[in-house]
């Protein structure tokens, strides 16, 4: 069937009713390693340490900030923990473009329904949104997400894996640094802790995962949603790993720092956008209206 | 329910340097239909197919040695890992051969540590056939032949040689997997290679710098050595936690140590 609409004429195969990926380059990609010498690019992926408690009053979200691309930090300050409503924050691991993109794709359909029903929206409601579409890209969509946050029935905290199944528990952990950060719960966790007490046992999940997992490193945000409505994002609440305390530990040699004209410049060659461009003058600083 | 899966890391078949350009050892060997990440496919989503022992296990890490005008440095992080975890953080990759020898080497601890001791059975006997210690040119000829006896399943070892010759100068050796071996002025070994390098290449090849180049202490260039791993260290997973540096003389070898960070 695939096969078939590649011949078709391009408007028939960019139909708006073919659901799903479009598998057609699946052969010519699978071939490009081993045919020639081009290597795919990789997807960079967030390793990840990911975790959230309940307590008493609410839920805490805790995620590293290291995104990985292979073996190589890409990122050493992203962003995991994902706005979703104004009471529900959802972390992801995974492919970092997923989980971006699965967010903000699910938090769009959470603020149209909150403009359709005039009501605030319900953790469950984001929860069954994600594991529906998840589950239709058959785990193709690489995002593994903890889900929490409060609404009108109480506190909530859910964990969704990629091929769309789905956990409510009162802690969870996800990512390559999930059984660092789990070993910690079990060893921590009690019912109806005061806030302070989950911070503290959050941070120290994340803490475990980023020195113990290599796929987790850096930096702990971490987000706290209370049952009166209160969300507090602490992004870098921690961080432990500043290189420039090292740095500056022992005496760097002159030739660290290049100065300027060390490179040398061998032709200089201006290109104008336009022709006639190069005598564009501005005379004044009056904003231009079209 | 699919639990999240742990990668497992591919290890990479060790890569041969070659005259035509990059030349891979057996990559017909394996055929697997594994996920991209390294993991099982237990008949699930594909057929089932047949998974091949790999003997070789990647243990990361970075070594780097500069050979400077009486003295030569080298360098290797602390860290011993595999996949996505970290076995020990305080595992020296720095090896002392002879009194003005220094061998590291990144890559499966258990063939690092095996070359290891037959390198130091086969300097015995050199010493006890010419009488003498062995030079540093004639260990790295030495480790250039040991590794080539096993050409046809190597060493998974990325070896760094640093020491000084018999008129005092200090040299480094860099290799690759089964024995090409080559005089430099400063080389890299191991996972962090990439990051390393580069800098190199500016502070001490000082390349592309048209400024006059600094004579540099071994002072100097211990500093930039730990300049260097920082680097590494923050861009790469597998280097971190402590980096051991020695610099050789004449007079004898001296060790320390610099902490790294441990995420």
């Amino acid at each position: 069937m695939h096969g078939e609409s590649g011949k078709q004429s391009l408007r028939g195969a960019l139909k708006e009713d073919v659901p799903g990926f479009n598998f057609d380059n699946y052969a010519r990609n699978a071939s490009l390693p081993t045919e020639t010498t081009m290597h795919l690019p990789s997807a960079m992926k967030t390793g990840t340490t990911i975790a959230g408690v309940t307590f008493k009053d609410g839920v805490v979200l805790g995620a590293d900030t290291r995104a990985t691309g292979g073996t190589e930090v890409a990122d050493k300050n992203c962003e995991k923990i994902h706005y979703l409503a104004p009471n529900i924050y959802c972390c992801g691991a995974g492919t970092a473009a997923d989980t971006e993109k699965t967010t903000e794709m699910i938090s769009s359909q959470l603020d149209l329904l909150r403009l359709s029903t005039g009501s605030p929206s319900r953790v469950v409601t984001a929860c069954t949104m994600l594991k529906r579409m998840l589950f239709r890209y058959q785990g193709h969509v690489s995002a593994a997400l903890v889900l929490g946050g409060v609404d009108s029935s109480g506190a909530h905290l859910y964990q969704i894996y990629p091929h769309g199944s789905t956990d409510k528990n009162p802690y969870v952990t996800m990512g390559s640094g999930s059984l660092a950060a789990m070993s910690v719960f079990e060893t921590g966790f009690k019912e109806d802790m005061t806030e302070a007490e989950a911070i503290e046992l959050v941070k120290e999940a994340i803490l475990a995962g980023i020195y113990n997992d290599l796929g987790s490193g850096s930096n702990v945000d971490l987000t706290i949603i209370r049952r009166n409505g209160e969300v507090t994002v602490l992004r870098g609440y921690l961080t432990p790993n500043d290189v420039e305390p090292l740095r500056t530990s022992y005496k760097r040699p002159a030739a660290l720092s290049v100065p300027a004209g060390a490179t040398a410049v061998l032709s200089t060659h201006m290109d104008p956008a336009r022709p006639g461009l190069e005598g564009l003058v501005i005379e004044d600083a009056t904003a231009m209206t079209f | 329910m699919t639990t999240h899966m742990k990668a497992q890391q591919s290890v990479p078949v060790p890569s041969i340097w070659s005259t035509e350009g990059a030349a891979r050892l057996g990559s017909g060997a394996t055929v697997t239909t594994s996920h991209d990440d390294g993991s099982i496919d237990h008949g699930v989503t594909q057929a089932p197919y047949e998974r091949r022992f790999s003997p070789y296990d990647f243990n990361g890490g970075t070594c780097l040695a500069i050979a400077g005008k009486d003295f030569a440095v080298v360098a290797g992080d602390t860290r011993l890992s595999t996949g996505y975890e970290i076995l020990s953080r305080n595992v020296p990759k720095l090896c002392k051969l002879t009194s003005k020898t220094v061998l590291a080497s990144a890559g499966c601890l258990t063939d690092v540590r095996t070359l290891q001791q037959v390198l130091d059975m086969r300097l015995r006997m050199y010493e006890h056939d010419n009488g003498k210690e062995i030079s540093t040119p004639a260990v790295a000829q030495l480790l250039g032949n040991t590794l080539y006896y096993r050409r046809f399943f190597p060493y998974y070892a990325f070896n760094v040689l640093a020491g000084v010759d018999d008129e005092g100068k200090g040299c480094v050796f860099s290799y690759d997997a089964v024995g090409s071996h080559e005089r430099v002025e400063y080389s890299a070994s191991g996972s962090g290679q990439a990051f390393v390098i580069p800098v190199m290449d500016n502070i001490v090849g000082f390349k592309n710098r048209q400024d006059p180049k600094p004579e540099y202490t071994a002072a100097d260039i211990v500093a930039i050595c730990k300049d260097a791993f920082l680097t590494a260290g923050e861009r790469d997973i597998y280097t971190g936690d402590a980096v051991t540096i020695s610099v050789i003389t004449a007079a004898g070898v001296t060790t320390e140590t610099f902490e790294l960070k441990r995420d």
